[in-house]
């Protein structure tokens, strides 16, 4: 069986014999533990084409090792893949710790609600900053992908909602609780200007780490492109996955 | 009632003591040991624990004989007391073997207990802290029962406190060596496993995919039960001791019911303790922590009340004052300065507290500044255990003295009253690793998330009994090192014939303390060595498993987990030998060298860095582990945030400072002291300056 996966971190399409949550702890701890890191990654239909992607190579590639073992990766392309993947041939989405433990996501079919709160997103793909918006998640995936914004315009996107807690509603003296960004003054200060309507979005960290702690997601993860809109995967709260993916919450809130 | 009577009473108490640890023993023993997973996991704990101590058995046995041989030799000298050596020997064997029967206990019961505590934490919280607590309580049964036994049999037998002396140095000699090499094997694993496992490759606390899990859950055991447990034990039977000595110097003027009051106050607490234990328990939605506490102020008061009882009792039927009313007043002072210092320590150590969350707070700006705030809130908790120490030595002093008793002799008593309380706080502290290992447990064994965050509850009990233990069993030994002091020079004045008079105008006396001054830091610096050492070492050993087997992280391979538990065993074992030669040699050289005025000074120097030392440490290093706890509970960032990180690094450090150098200098200022005293007859006498 072979497989397909769009990775987010970085931006890739892979092709491997693994199954997704081997794959996933291939992917973040290797196969000696010399290499380690978190890994996001969605599940591709495996009969998938583009032009432009040799993933019928990469897949014929895609073969056991003389000693029977499993192929991990053939990585079909490393560029500007996610906006040459439709959203309807991406499936499941896979979260895995830094330890190697996997957490599978289905597309929700619902977007979050947007209760007029103000938002931070963290970029993942292709770039990776972070931004704080008044925007809900679909009017900014709009101001990103749309063509409203024709300089900034860009083909595709995925990010995360984090969680901004009390500052979300009152930005200037809300307590601040367990944040994903040190810098609280200069969050205080974006979000700030965004909530004066100064401006829609703004960028808090250009060069943001490509990590980010799962505890700290608010809603999920999004995934769009200007063809096919955005698709939401909703990751449950810590509390009620720590009753479902015991082992997985563990290692996420470490 | 005659002195003898009480000495067998005392043994009659020591005796029905063990019987009660042995009673909770068998309870404990039959609870229910749990999933086939869990009791096999529970047996790698057992067996790396057992491995330890019998390496550290073996080589105790092989120190034991040799000093054995040379107590008897050295002591054997005197044409008016022939035999005098050959006791003090099997006095010092006898102190050692029963120093090393209440920490072989205390394991055993320890590792059995686990188990059944996460077992039980299924049920309810109620009937988990029940598991845990009995089992703690056979190591504070035990280990009162154990010393009160000896030491009142060897008086019986012998009539000679300095006899006794040869049990206390016995005790604390195996005490200096187990709670040294516990702190060390102890952390030794816990670095490896969080540097490797947390930091390195994000693995979960307690998961058995870590090579160091098992070493780090044995460690808990060396360390935390037998270690502390042994430190305990020194302080409680040299407190005691040095009382005894204290009041066979005074006997002539005081009367010789003083010789043994202080086993008399040892029979009361072991009382108090029995009775104390009945008040700990904990309802489906009750507090642990409150159970703990509870059940020490409780025993507290018992103790007190008892301890009046006996004076006015003793006082009205004689129809004189039998017992002086002083030493009740040094009692009590010292029971109750205990009780508050061992609260106090609390307030450093807590995160319900303005130090911990402080530092939680600052360590957003960096790893620099979670070091210098939580090493200043370190300097200024020693400030309130300083004047508690200050405050219980004065009053006790100055309340035997106006009662007509010598003052000094006040100041032994109040360390017994303090230390009278020793049943119930080790109880209290073998408690904390027993549920520690208990959450390791339910975690690794795949327990449902319910029953790890009941032991979880648990566990945050026993990290709060811990630090006050901690604070308490320092103050305690500070107590007790100032009264084996003077004992010591009793004993000076008694053997050289002459007057002991130590001036700071002596440059004898200031090199002397010069010299012990740097003697606890060098103790603290060794330890720490050893640890970072032996840290490496095991650091390497994990990844060279992780590397060649990579299905442990997959979940499909199991790691070597008795190669760690090796390396943390012989690494702490080999790095004793140093610490062991400053302790017992050193006073000896200072003595026989410069001098009994030299050895004095080098004793005060000793003493007074090391409390300030062994203090700073270890609340420190509580400050630092309780801070990372509280991001960890999603303040400040919560865990992977940069105060996260700061905060991870500030527990490393306070690692060693809080579990293996800290708690060790209490052993070994009393070490010091007990070799001085005993060897006082001799360096009185034979002396270069």
């Amino acid at each position: 069986m072979r497989h397909l996966y769009l990775s987010l971190m970085p931006e890739a399409l892979i092709a491997s014999m693994l199954s997704p949550e081997e794959f996933g702890n291939y992917y973040a701890v290797g196969s000696e533990h010399t290499t380690q890191g978190q890994a996001v990654f969605f599940e591709v239909d495996p009969d998938f084409r583009h032009a432009e992607i040799p993933i019928g190579e990469a897949l014929s590639r895609c073969v056991p090792h003389a000693d029977g073992t499993p192929k991990h990766t053939v990585y079909a392309s490393v560029y500007r893949v996610l906006e040459r993947i439709p959203l309807s041939a991406i499936r499941t989405l896979y979260l895995t710790t830094k330890d190697g433990r996997t957490l599978g996501l289905e597309r929700s079919a619902e977007m979050p609600a947007s209760n007029g709160e103000l938002h931070l997103y963290h970029e993942l793909a292709p770039v990776r900053p972070l931004v704080v918006s008044r925007l809900g998640p679909e009017p900014f995936f709009r101001l990103l992908c749309g063509s409203s914004n024709p300089p900034l315009s860009i083909p595709a996107v995925s990010f995360i909602e984090l969680r901004l807690g009390d500052l979300a509603t009152d930005p200037l003296n809300g307590s601040l609780g367990d944040l994903p960004y040190d810098n609280v003054d200069h969050l205080r200060s974006c979000l700030g200007q965004v909530k004066s309507k100064e401006v829609a979005a703004k960028v808090v960290d250009r060069l943001h780490p490509g990590t980010f702690s799962y505890r700290t997601i608010k809603s999920g993860l999004y995934i769009g492109n200007k063809t096919d809109g955005l698709a939401v995967y909703r990751l449950q709260a810590m509390a009620a996955l720590k009753e479902t993916d015991y082992l997985w919450w563990k290692s996420a809130t470490i | 009632m005659t002195n003898d009577l009480w000495l067998f009473i005392g043994i009659g108490c020591g005796l029905g003591s063990i019987a009660a640890a042995l009673v909770y023993y068998r309870w404990v023993s039959r609870q229910e040991p749990g999933n086939e997973k869990a009791v096999q996991i529970a047996s790698w704990i057992k067996d790396g624990a057992s491995t330890y101590l019998r390496m550290l058995y073996r080589a105790l046995i092989a120190v034991a004989i040799f000093l054995v041989i040379v107590l008897a030799v050295i002591f054997s000298g005197d044409p008016k007391r022939p035999l005098h050596g050959v006791y003090t020997a099997m006095a010092f064997g006898f102190g050692a073997l029963c120093s090393a029967l209440a920490g072989w206990l205390g394991m055993s019961i320890a590792v059995k207990a686990n188990v059944r505590t996460a077992t039980a934490c299924g049920r309810s919280l109620g009937q988990g802290f029940n598991v845990a607590f009995k089992a703690g309580a056979v190591m504070g049964l035990a280990m009162v029962g154990v010393a009160v036994f000896g030491m009142s049999l060897l008086y019986l037998i012998f009539h000679d406190a300095e006899i006794v002396l040869g049990f206390s140095f016995g005790a604390s000699s195996l005490a200096l060596l187990a709670k040294a090499g516990g702190g060390i094997f102890t952390k030794t694993a816990d670095i490896a496993a969080d540097l490797t496992g947390k930091v390195e490759l994000g693995i979960p606390e307690d998961d058995p995919r870590n090579p160091a899990v098992i070493a780090d859950n044995v460690g808990d055991n060396v360390g935390d039960v037998a270690g502390m447990g042994a430190d305990i034990f020194d302080s409680y039977v040299a407190a005691t001791v040095a009382s005894m000595l204290l009041g066979t110097s005074f006997a002539a003027t005081i009367g010789i019911q003083y010789v043994v009051l202080p086993l008399i106050l040892c029979i009361l607490g072991i009382i108090s303790a029995l009775i104390g234990l009945q008040f700990v328990k904990v309802g489906p939605e009750g507090k642990p922590g409150k159970a703990l506490n509870f059940g020490t102020v409780i025993s507290c008061v018992i103790f007190a009340g008892l301890a009046t009882a006996l004076f006015a009792i003793v006082n009205l039927s004689a129809g004189e004052t039998l017992l002086n009313w002083g030493a009740l007043i040094a009692t009590v002072s010292g029971l109750v300065i205990g009780v508050i210092i061992g609260f106090t320590t609390d307030y450093f150590t807590n995160d319900e507290h303005r130090p911990v969350r402080h530092v939680a707070e600052i360590s957003a700006s960096g790893t620099g500044l979670t070091i210098i705030t939580g090493f200043s809130y370190g300097l200024i908790s020693m400030a309130p255990a300083i004047f508690g120490i200050v405050l219980a030595t004065l009053a006790s002093y100055f309340s035997a003295q106006a009662f007509g008793l010598p003052g000094i002799y006040g100041v032994g008593i109040a360390a017994v009253g303090m230390l009278s309380l020793t049943g119930i706080v080790v109880s209290n502290d073998a408690y904390g690793p027993i549920v520690d290992n208990a959450k390791g447990i339910a975690e690794m064994s795949g327990m449902s998330h319910e029953v790890v965050d009941t032991a979880d509850v648990l566990d945050s009990a026993g990290n709060t009994a811990k630090a006050i233990t901690k604070g308490f069993s320092i103050s305690a030994a500070a107590l007790t090192v100032l009264a084996m002091y003077a004992a010591y020079s009793e004993v000076i004045v008694k053997y050289s014939g002459d007057s002991f008079i130590m001036s700071l105008q002596d440059p004898i006396v200031l090199a002397g303390i010069f010299l012990g001054c740097i003697v606890p830091p060098l103790f603290s610096a060794l330890t720490m060595l050893a640890v970072t050492r032996n840290a490496f070492t095991m650091i390497e050993e994990i990844r060279r498993q992780f590397k060649a087997k990579p299905g442990i992280l997959a979940g499909t391979e199991l790691p070597d987990y008795a190669k760690c538990v090796g390396i943390a065993s012989s690494g702490a074992l080999r790095a004793l030998v140093l610490p062991a030669f400053l302790a017992i040699i050193l006073p000896l050289i200072v003595g026989f060298c410069l001098g009994p005025t030299a050895l004095g000074g080098f004793l005060g120097g000793a003493i007074f860095t090391g409390v300030v030392f062994a203090l700073l440490m270890s609340n420190a290093g509580g400050l630092w582990d309780n801070a990372k706890k509280y991001i960890e509970a999603g303040n400040c960032g919560g865990p992977g945030s940069e105060a996260h990180k700061a905060a991870v690094v500030g527990d490393t450090v306070g690692d060693p400072f809080k579990d293996t150098a800290g708690p060790s200098l209490n052993t070994l200022i009393t070490v010091m002291s007990l070799v001085s005293s005993l060897f006082a007859p001799l360096i009185a006498q034979y002396h270069l300056f």
